[in-house]
């Protein structure tokens, strides 16, 4: 009699599972892009075959800033202040360059209180995987506009936004990021591809992701609605990624494809949808994506990558350790350098 | 404190003031004389009006002083502004090329510097200066060697030919002084005792180091930026990382940022900076991550007098953030407690896991105090507290809980990264393995034990740290209280009241939070008289001390006029409230900078 047994469990390249990557239940509203996007991050890390105890996730306050719960659980995180992750996660990479960053902001979290720090972040080229759950409004506070929110578009109340959109890819490629893109919380193929790629990356990755509110911002009139993105998302490529753990020679057609290796040597191929798609070439990214404005698109896609540009703590001279876990004899000056300053004072 | 000698120099920004002072506190240093040297100047570059005072003596001098023995103008504006300051037995040594001196007191020796004739000005722009230093150490009575020592080590041997032509011009200025001027009644003595000239700024910089500070970022801001220099300048050979950050939010989320991660982060900043930095102390205590802010204080409000100093912070500091919450706040005394205090704030903060603040002012920061090597501790006692770095067999039953309600208050607290420990860090309230309870439902009774067991820190912390005691005479006519950077003003005054026959006690106060009330109020039962000594307009010291115990002193003696004490004005505002009538004293600044 053939007996049968329970399958075993799909595994990924550290022998761990899907449900290891998981999080808590999350209290977010049904339907939140949010949501859609914790899922992709679960997979991607699953994928990539990431060891959840090396990731630090970190976020500041609102929606998006609260979904960290919601994924990772065997990961360590921080939930900050609003507006101030940026620089506390640059104070935690600095001082343990061992961890994977994973910051998860929002559109107000980034784009008004935390502006400053978010300009700054980005001028650094920091290790961190710097995600915006964009949804063009508060929604912990109720629907206010945030100042990702397109001139023209109506709140659910009938106001009408009067001031035209921070576009925080082109902030971020103007001032150094070095892996920009924009997705939607509705493509899971490109956001997954693009998370994935985004973890073989040794830089700051912006990746904007548009991300419906349905509660206070899918109806008509506003432009972060699932329906108003299913009709106006426009790629600007197609993204390929082939981890560097697997078989590289899938062909491709480099008159079409652009092929770039990865930091850890996995492969991002980025296949031409736009006739003078170059995502090496900043001013074209930048111009495709006030073009793409001007003609009420929302452009999404890898803009712009520079796999090439030495991270912030590469360029610092520091240990090859970690500063957090040096040993006491190594946390102060020794003896002789103190001697030696001392020495300039007397 | 015994005879003490005291050079002014003023002059433009620009003019060099800086370097006259830095060697002629060198030559003090090295012969073994204790020195003060504090600088009232402007926030301009070029212009404006610098006077440097550098006080020395074989004794420890705490503080400017009273008089001046010696003036040296480098311009008109200088010699208008401070001939009057010197009395019998003083001298002013100035270029007669360009200066003219005015009205004097009998017995001040004018001393007209030929300039022109000493030296070729067309070549050396400093002549004047360097003319009258080597003039001023003529009459000092100190050998021209140890100022040629200092000109050549300052332009090192690269330049030895233009520290020759300086030597000569320094030989030119001495020569003349010994064959035309009178030297000073009493030569400046010599001891085999050898110090480090520190500033604040320094001090609270290397005391950092020695803690094992391994991170520091800032924004520059005046008077603090001392700090970010010794700390840039010193980040290699010390293994320090040092950033300059946008601005002091950033600065401070950044130092949070790294010490959750493991390492002692600091970070120092004016009362601007610190406002700034409010929100992040609530931060810092709810997510019980220590770090250690140093506020230099300068005068407020707002921009201020970014260049003059004050004591008008504490109240900032006392509110700063909103909510309850533990944390620890100390005053320096003086600028070689910059460098003490650090040392067991830091452990402090670590142990409790609360902020540590630092509230040191403009006085410390930029003035300069000769320091004892020997009480320069440069391996510290290091307590990091109860810290998980490795995982060591794990958290056993029941997991790890980061909040862990414990008899303390203080939870284990696990470093990001390490396996059985993961945890969630949250600003908003959270239960004891860091999970949010102010989504979904608030939980009251967990609110209430989460904020009862931080609280509970306060009693450790209380006990950690001894109570303020008085210095003095017991049965003292009067008891000055003073906090932080007044110690050593308030200490020679009630020399000086003592020399009148009216004799003086004082409670110093280096902790601020944890304050000990009871125990000062104790100490403070039977004075016969209390006058609170604070460099600020409102008492801020005398307001605080009366919100905790109740103690309302008999009078007080306030300055916020920019400038620190001298020793003269409080004893002149105890001598008005010992004769009656008068119990608030605001002393008056007689030097125009």
């Amino acid at each position: 009699m053939a007996t049968s047994s329970a399958p075993t469990p799909k595994v990924n390249r550290l022998g761990l599972q899907v449900l290891d990557y998981r999080g808590g239940k999350t209290t977010l509203c049904a339907g939140c892009g949010h949501n859609a996007i914790s899922e992709r991050i679960i997979d991607a890390m699953y994928e990539m075959g990431v060891q959840p105890e090396r990731v630090m996730k970190l976020s500041g306050i609102g929606c998006s800033s609260k979904s960290p719960a919601y994924f990772l659980s065997r990961s360590h995180s921080f939930n900050s202040v609003h507006g101030r992750m940026p620089s506390v996660a640059t104070g935690a990479l600095l001082a343990n360059k061992n961890m994977l960053g994973l910051g998860v902001s929002g559109d107000g979290d980034t784009a008004s209180i935390g502006i400053g720090q978010f300009v700054h972040l980005m001028r650094r080229n920091l290790p961190l995987i710097y995600i915006i759950e964009d949804n063009g409004v508060y929604g912990l506070t109720k629907g206010q506009f945030s100042a990702t929110a397109d001139i023209g578009s109506k709140l659910k109340s009938g106001v009408i936004n009067d001031l035209p959109p921070i576009d925080t890819c082109s902030l971020a490629i103007e001032l150094g990021a070095t892996f920009v893109g924009r997705s939607f919380s509705g493509d899971k193929k490109q956001l997954l591809t693009m998370l994935k790629a985004a973890i073989s990356h040794n830089g700051t990755v912006m990746l904007d992701v548009i991300s419906p509110c349905v509660t206070f911002n899918d109806h008509e009139g506003s432009t972060k609605s699932y329906k108003y993105m299913q009709e106006h998302e426009e790629a600007i490529s197609e993204a390929g990624f082939v981890p560097s753990f697997e078989d590289i020679s899938i062909d491709y057609d480099p008159g079409t494809t652009y092929d770039v290796e990865m930091h850890d040597g996995s492969h991002l191929r980025l296949r031409k949808l736009h006739d003078d798609y170059d995502p090496t070439d900043r001013v074209a990214a930048v111009k495709a994506l006030m073009e793409a404005h001007a003609n009420g698109e929302v452009l999404t896609g890898v803009f712009y990558i520079d796999p090439h540009k030495p991270a912030f703590t590469d360029m610092l001279n520091m240990v090859d350790d970690p500063l957090a876990t040096l040993s006491e004899e190594r946390t102060r000056p020794s003896k002789k350098v103190l001697d030696e300053i001392m020495a300039e004072h007397s | 404190m015994g005879h003490t000698f005291t050079i002014g120099i003023g002059g433009a920004a620009g003019q060099g003031v800086a370097t006259p002072g830095d060697i002629f506190a060198k030559i003090f240093s090295r012969r073994g004389l204790h020195l003060n040297a504090y600088n009232a100047y402007q926030s301009i570059i070029r212009g404006g009006h610098t006077f440097l005072t550098i006080r020395t003596g074989a004794d420890p001098v705490t503080n400017m002083g009273d008089r001046i023995d010696l003036l040296i103008p480098l311009n008109q504006d200088t010699m208008d502004r401070h001939l009057g300051l010197l009395g019998e037995g003083g001298a002013c040594l100035y270029n007669a090329d360009t200066i003219q001196p005015g009205t004097h007191a009998e017995g001040v020796q004018l001393c007209a510097l030929p300039v022109s004739t000493l030296a070729d000005i067309s070549r050396n722009k400093v002549a004047q200066n360097t003319i009258a230093i080597g003039a001023a150490i003529s009459m000092m009575g100190i050998g021209f060697q140890s100022l040629e020592d200092v000109i050549r080590e300052q332009f090192g041997r690269k330049a030895a030919a233009v520290a020759d032509e300086n030597v000569a011009v320094a030989r030119a200025g001495y020569d003349y002084a010994t064959q035309n001027f009178r030297p000073f009644a009493r030569p400046l003595p010599m001891s085999d005792n050898r110090y480090a000239v520190l500033s604040g700024n320094t001090a609270l910089a290397m005391g950092g180091a020695a803690a094992g500070v391994k991170f520091y970022c800032a924004y520059p801001m005046s008077p603090s930026t001392g700090v970010l220099h010794w700390m840039a300048t010193h980040a290699r050979e010390a293994g320090i990382m040092v950033r300059q950050v946008e601005d002091e939010l950033g600065v401070v989320n950044m130092a949070i940022g790294a010490a959750q991660a493991g390492v002692r982060a600091m970070c120092a900043t004016s009362g601007g900076g610190f406002a700034l930095m409010s929100e992040a102390l609530g931060l810092s205590a709810m997510a019980e991550i220590p770090i250690v802010v140093i506020d230099c204080q300068r005068a407020g409000p707002s921009t201020g007098v970014p260049t003059k100093t004050e004591q008008g912070d504490l109240w900032q500091m006392l509110g700063a953030a909103f909510g309850d919450y533990p944390r620890v706040i100390a005053a320096p005394l003086d600028i070689a407690d910059c460098f003490t205090l650090l040392a067991e704030m830091w452990n402090l903060v670590d142990k409790f896991q609360v902020p540590g603040l630092v509230l040191a002012d403009l006085l410390l920061s930029e003035g300069r105090l000769s320091v004892d090597p020997k009480v320069l501790d440069f391996a510290p006692h290091v307590d990091r507290g109860e810290m998980i770095t490795s995982p060591n067999g794990g958290p056993g039953e029941g997991g790890y809980k980061r909040y862990k309600i414990t008899e303390s208050g203080v939870s284990p607290r696990a470093i990001p990264g390490v396996p059985g420990y993961t945890h969630v860090v949250a600003s908003d309230e959270h239960d004891e393995d860091g999970v949010l309870i102010s989504d979904m439902f608030t939980n009251t009774h967990k609110r209430r034990a989460m904020m009862e067991k931080r609280m509970r820190k306060e009693n450790g912390i209380a006990a950690a740290v001894a109570p303020p005691k008085l210095q003095g005479p017991a049965d003292a006519d009067v008891t000055l209280i003073g906090w932080g950077s007044t110690q050593g003003v308030i200490e020679e005054a009630r020399a000086l009241l003592a020399e009148e026959g009216i004799t003086a006690n004082q409670l110093q106060v280096r902790w601020i939070v944890p304050l000990h009330g009871e125990a000062i109020v104790e100490q403070l039962k039977n004075a016969k008289r209390t006058i609170i000594v604070e460099n600020n307009y409102s008492g801020q010291f005398a307001r605080y001390l009366r919100s905790e115990t109740s103690f309302v002193a008999d009078g007080h003696i306030r300055k916020y006029d920019g400038e620190p004490f001298m020793p003269h004005h409080i004893v002149e505002a105890v001598r008005e409230q010992l004769a009656g009538g008068v119990t608030l004293s605001v002393p008056v600044h007689e030097i125009m900078v």
